[in-house]
This record gives C-alpha cells, structure tokens and sequence, in this order.
C-alpha cells in the first residue's frame, strides 16, 4: 500500500518480493522524533494514519482498533531477548510496544482521548469484530457520537515465519498484479493501518455500513443459508448487491471458495478483488473498506491497480472475505445518496 | 434497555478449579501465591505465582483434552472454566449452536505461553513445534468454538488486565442490541515467560505475595487462570436461578501513560462514574468494590485516590489479588466471579496482606471476614495503555 494521496492519485508501486511492505511516509508533522524512535512500526503506521484524521474532526467519543497480533516486531525482540539473555536484565520499551493494545492506548495519550477504548484481537475477524463494537457503541445514542475506527497489522519475522511453517504463504514470490492468478498454495504476507471515523451523524458521510455478519465453521450450503438469512434480516435481497469485494488472495487451497459465494449472485455481478493492492494480513478487510468507501463514491473505479469487472459505479457493496475456510465475514455498506435506512454510520478515510 | 442476567460461572485459578473452590479459598483466606511447582523459568526461584497446582499433562488429563496436542495451557484452563460456567448455566449442547449464542473471550499471553516453543518456531530454529498453529491471542477463543460448535458471534479482545472486563461489557453489549440471547464472557491466561519478563523489566514485581493496599507493598504477583460467566437476556434466562444482574458498566482511557496510571486517576474515576450512571444508583448505594488492587505503588495509590474522590465513605473494598495474584486477561472475570460470591453469600473477605494502610488517603480494605446484606457490588479493572472498565452487579429484586 501507499500513503492515501499518493494511492488516490494513482501512485502505485508493483511489489516483487515474497511480502508486500507497506510504504511509509516519514511522520515528521505527525509523530514527535523522540517518541517515533520508540514506536514499533504497527503502533507507528497506526498513528501516522490516525492522528491527521482525529485532528481533522472534533472531539471523537473513542477509539476502537481491531488488530489481530499488533506490535510483533518488538514482540518477537523482546522474547529473542529473553532466550538470548537467559532471561537477564531486559528492557520494557519492547514489551510495552509489543501489547496489542498499544496503538489504542497511545493513540488516546496523543490526543487526550478519554473516552471509550477497546482493542479486538480475533484474528481474521478482528476488524470486523472491532466495526461490530463501534456500530454497538453508536446504537442507541441520541447525541452525536462519533468514534476512531481502524484496524493495523505488521509484517515481522515472527509472524511471517510462523505464517509459513503454517503453510499459509506461497514459496515463491510473484508481483501483486498476479497474486489473485497465481492459484498456487498459500498467499503474499501484505501489512497497513486503516483508519475511519465513524459516526451516528449522516452530515457529510462517505458511506453507510448497512450491517455485517461473521460465520464460523460453516458447510456451504451453511454458508448460503446464513448469507440469504442475513440479507433477509436487513430487508434486502442477493439482487441489491451491484458489486462484490473480494478477499479473493491466489491461495488455491481456498480461493473457489470466492466463487463458490459469486455463485449465489446473478451471473453478471460485477465484482472487484483488494488483496492485490495490500497482500493478506488478518486486517486486511479494514482496507477492503476503505476501497469499498471509494467505489461508492465513484472514486478509484479506473486506477491502475483494479482488478475484476466494474463497469458503474456501485450503490451497494457486499464485502465479502475469509480465513482457511474457518471464519467468514460479511459487510453490506451503501452509498450515502441510495441510504434508506435509520441506522447510519459515517466513514471518512484519511 | 434489555436486562442483563448472570446465570453461570466457572472459574480456575490458583485457589480452585471450580467456583465452589474459590468461595473456600475466599472464606478461609486460602492464598494461591507461592513458589511456582511448573513454571519454568529462573525466576521461578526468586518469585511468586498464582500458579495453577497442575502440570500442562495433569491440566488436559483432568480436561479429557489428552488427545489435543495444539491446545496450549491457556486453551486447557479456558476450557476449564468454560464448560463449569455453561454446565452451570444449564446451556445445553445445542442451544451453544444456536446463532443466538455468542462468545467473547480475551487473553493477553494468549498462546505465546509457550515462550521457548515460540522463539524456535519463529527463528525456524527447528521442526515446528506442536504449537506452530496456536500462538494467536485468539487462538483459545476459536479452538473452543470449534470444540463446542458455537453457532453464534464470536470475539477476542485485548485490553490488557481489563481485558475480560471488556468482554462482560461487550457480551452485555450484544444483547442490549439484539444481537445475542445469551453469551459467554471471560478470559484466560497463563504463567509465561514473555510476561513475566515483561513485568519484571517494569520492575514491578514483587519477591514475596502481594500486599495491595499496604503502604510498603513492592509490586504485584502474576497469576494464571480462566473464568467465564453466561450472560443471558431475560427470555433466555426466563425462570432459571439468577445469580444477579449486570446494572452497570463503563469504559475509559486514562490518556496518561502506556504503563502507569495518572495522579488524579482520570480514568479510574471516569469509568467508574460511567458505570453508576448506568446503572442509575448513588455511590452510597454501592456495597462493596472489588479493587484492581494489583500492589503496585502506583496502582493503589490512584485508587486509593480515586475511591476518595468518588465514594463519599468509601465502601468496604478488597483485593482478591492477594489470594490469586493477578491473573491479567482473566482478572476482569475472575474478579467479577469473586464479587458475585460477595454478593450472593452477603458476604466480605479480607484483603490478605494490608498489614499498614496507605497513609496518604483514608484507606483501610476488608480486614476480616464479616456477614453484610449486599445489594449492589463493583469491580474493577484497569490496564497498561490507560484501559479502565468498572462494572456493577445488582441482586435479583
């Protein structure tokens, strides 16, 4: 990924390795040098999304991140410390950066946020989890309420070697606009931070999330029920969705499984894929939205870097991903101009 | 607003493998903070622990998880308590399936128990371990909704030590909207070396058991456990045994310091506050806090503070700390589990330890056992990068 402006223009670097690192901007205007030195590079790419989205908007009510292993850098030097050192004199600075919990926490020192505060950990959902809380948060409140929503995750040895032992990596490399044709086992690690503001104020949106669903375990013939159900509890049919997001990631172990849900929809339903852009980390459907925000907005339909079949600009998206078959996610989000509903959330992004 | 009960609870810590063991332990002032039998670790000779008295071996035996080569003790302990709190609650094997059932858990170590495991693993050292699949923080949350097939949502969170405050309130949380009929909510962790070293390079470890409260307490002992609760909505609880009902909960950010809290306890007090407000009652209407009460200096000091601050007589408090060392991501559960003991039996266990009270503040937790008619019981918990829970649990009218 790159830096918003430079995506939105088009900007895009082709990645070659065998991981898709994240190209970051400097943070010199965001983040002070003497606390940037110390920051972990999850908890650093975290801040340098948020913190010129939070001074953009007032006072927000909270900051919900949904991160699935956060700061694993210093995780991974402060336990190779403590084997190394045979459990010596060690200092904090790794452990404290390590918590998942880090990037909420500072980002609430930072801007002297003390309102809600809860970091979700549940792996592939943990985004999804992290946008459940917020719209939970949201429901009910008569005031206007808004909140930090974001999601972040670091590529680092630790995770990329567990990841391949696990065999969920490929063992050759292959650029990023033929991860999705590869079909080969495993995917491309990929890492980023995410951020939106959302709120129960539908002044100035950019989207609305209609409503999501995860799914645990399911068979397929599981899988569809509980989608047709789920359209059926939001008063929607299969035929209101003109665009499919796809976690679709070239690992051929899973990928039919994006096709296997394609094949509820009519034959032309147009679709795009995102894991092309980004590579796959457990966040990765917290970038899927904030495609998704562009698209309805008639943005990013043309750049560069998209791949599927979109020839319109869609009204409303289904974000559809998955983990090894194991967990599921669903997020329905509409365009402002086609809302129809009372439950609004707004999402700007940086 | 939907009624929140509290219909089961299981617990395992260091004072007991079931919740009937904790409310022993609690009435005879059993500490479970002693030298570590299992742990690993070269400062298993110098310090502490809340250590579970079973081996990983004798923990999956007793579990019937023998055959469960992944399952890291995180995931045994968490399954532990899991199936006391659902067989207490009477939740049957198919209602578990039912998409109406969710399940929150928390960890912080999660499944980077094993620390030597990891490192290997993660350096590709050697073979991968048994454990090259279960390092997640989540892991136990998914290897248990697997196990026992829950049909419903299911989430991890990390808040550090208010980690299974968080998930009580998120659990609350889904069925206040509708989105749940009942819920599982809690927290695991275990003994580990990443923490222990983590702790110890905070340098606030204490070498001999806790003394929260005490005016020369040195720091906190680490402890290991899991505690669930079932939280059901009032159709689903319909004339089951209620235990009480979750009033309150509140949420906040201290914003003063990744790993210390604030002089003026900004945080503490705001939660605390939140949690009132909900549940509609004046402070003077709380019968009895179970504290964060960790035993660190900077801790109990705020607390202290903050207690003063919000209480105009502060009720009586303790910490159960002092008989589990600090159990992390399963504090928040396991000290609501302790709290609810407190109010159901109506009565107040002593704070072990506090030979000397902080001076600083009117302070003085639970000295001795005594019999008091409770209504209405707080605990709380706060956390490294400022996260602060409290939640108030009420007596059934």
């Amino acid at each position: 990924m790159t830096f918003t402006d430079e995506f939105l223009t088009g900007d895009y670097k082709i990645h070659s390795q065998n991981s898709f690192t994240a190209f970051e901007p400097s943070y010199s205007e965001t983040i002070p040098s003497s606390l940037l030195r110390r920051m972990g590079k999850a908890v650093r790419m975290g801040i340098g999304a948020a913190l010129p989205l939070m001074d953009r908007n007032e006072k927000l009510d909270g900051i919900v991140i949904g991160t699935a292993n956060g700061g694993l850098e210093n995780c991974i030097n402060f336990l190779n410390q403590i084997i190394d050192y045979d459990e010596g004199t060690l200092t904090p600075t790794h452990f404290v950066q390590s918590t998942p919990n880090a990037l909420a926490g500072q980002l609430a020192l930072m801007s002297k946020n003390t309102g809600y505060n809860v970091t979700h950990v549940n792996g592939p959902l943990a985004f999804e989890n992290a946008l459940l809380d917020a719209m939970m948060f949201l429901e009910g409140k008569i005031t206007k309420t808004s909140l930090l929503l974001g999601a972040v995750e670091e590529i680092s040895n630790y995770n990329y070697n567990i990841d391949l032992l696990a065999g969920r990596y490929k063992s050759d490399s292959v650029t990023n606009d033929y991860l999705i044709k590869s079909q080969t086992n495993g995917s491309i690690c990929g890492e980023g931070a995410t951020m939106f503001v959302v709120s129960n104020d539908a002044n100035n949106a950019l989207a609305k999330i209609v409503d999501l669903k995860q799914i645990n375990f399911p068979t397929k013939s599981e899988l569809e029920i509980k989608l047709n159900q789920f359209f059926i509890d939001n008063e929607l049919t299969l035929k209101n969705i003109d665009l499919l997001v796809l976690g679709n990631n070239g690992d051929i172990q899973f990928d039919f499984l994006y096709d296997d849900v394609k094949s509820f929809f009519p034959a032309d339903i147009e679709y795009v894929y995102y894991k092309n852009f980004v590579g796959d980390y457990r966040t990765s459907s917290a970038f899927a939205l904030f495609l998704t925000t562009h698209l309805l907005n008639g943005q990013l339909q043309n750049h560069i870097g998209i791949e599927g079949n979109i020839t319109k600009t869609p009204k409303t998206i289904l974000i559809y991903n998955q983990f090894e078959g194991i967990q599921h996610s669903l997020i329905i989000v509409e365009s402002i101009e086609h809302q129809k509903r009372n439950q609004i959330i707004t999402s700007k992004y940086i | 607003m939907q009624k929140i009960f509290i219909t089961g609870m299981g617990a395992i810590s260091s004072i007991g493998s079931s919740v009937d063991e904790h409310l022993n332990a609690l009435r005879t002032g059993k500490c479970g903070i002693q030298k570590a039998r299992f742990f690993q670790s070269r400062y298993a000779e110098d310090l502490v622990f809340g250590e579970v008295p079973f081996s990983d071996d004798q923990l999956k035996e007793i579990n019937n998880l023998t055959s469960q080569k992944e399952f890291t003790r995180t995931t045994v302990l968490a399954v532990s308590a899991f199936k006391e709190a659902i067989h207490n609650a009477g939740i049957s094997a198919e209602l578990l399936k039912s998409d109406r059932t969710a399940f929150i858990s928390s960890s912080t170590v999660g499944g980077m128990c094993y620390t030597d495991e990891l490192y290997s693993d993660a350096n590709l050292k050697a073979v991968p371990s048994n454990y090259a699949r279960s390092y997640e923080g989540s892991d136990h949350t998914l290897r248990i909704t697997k196990m026992f097939e829950i049909g419903g949502i299911m989430d991890t969170i990390n808040t550090a030590c208010s980690s299974s405050a968080n998930a009580i309130y998120l659990g609350a949380r889904l069925i206040q909207t509708g989105r749940a009929d009942r819920v599982i909510v809690g927290g695991a962790d275990s003994i580990a070396k990443y923490t222990v070293n983590g702790f110890n390079s905070l340098m606030i470890l204490s070498d001999q058991a806790c003394k929260p409260f005490d005016e020369n307490r040195s720091g906190l002992s680490l402890g290991e456990g899991a505690a669930y609760l079932v939280l059901e909505s009032e159709n689903s609880a319909c004339d089951k045994t209620k235990i009480a009902e979750l009033t309150g909960f509140g949420n906040s950010n201290d914003a003063f310091h990744p790993s210390s809290t604030s002089d003026n306890a900004i945080g503490p007090i705001l939660s605390m506050e939140l949690a009132l407000k909900m549940a509609e009652i004046k402070p003077d209407l709380i019968d009895y806090i179970n504290a964060h009460g960790t035993g660190t200096v900077n801790n109990d000091i705020t607390e202290t503070y903050a207690l003063n601050t919000i209480f105009p007589k502060v009720p009586p408090y303790n910490s159960t700390k002092s008989y589990t060392g600090h159990t992390l991501a399963a504090a928040g559960s396991l000290e609501a589990i302790l709290s609810l003991l407190s109010l159901k039996n109506n009565e107040l266990y002593p704070s072990l330890r506090c030979e000397a009270p902080i001076k600083t503040h009117l302070s003085q937790p639970i000295s001795e056992f005594g019999k008091k008619e409770l209504k209405n019981v707080m605990s709380n918990s706060f956390g490294f990068g400022g996260n602060c829970t409290s939640l108030i649990f009420s007596k059934c009218i």
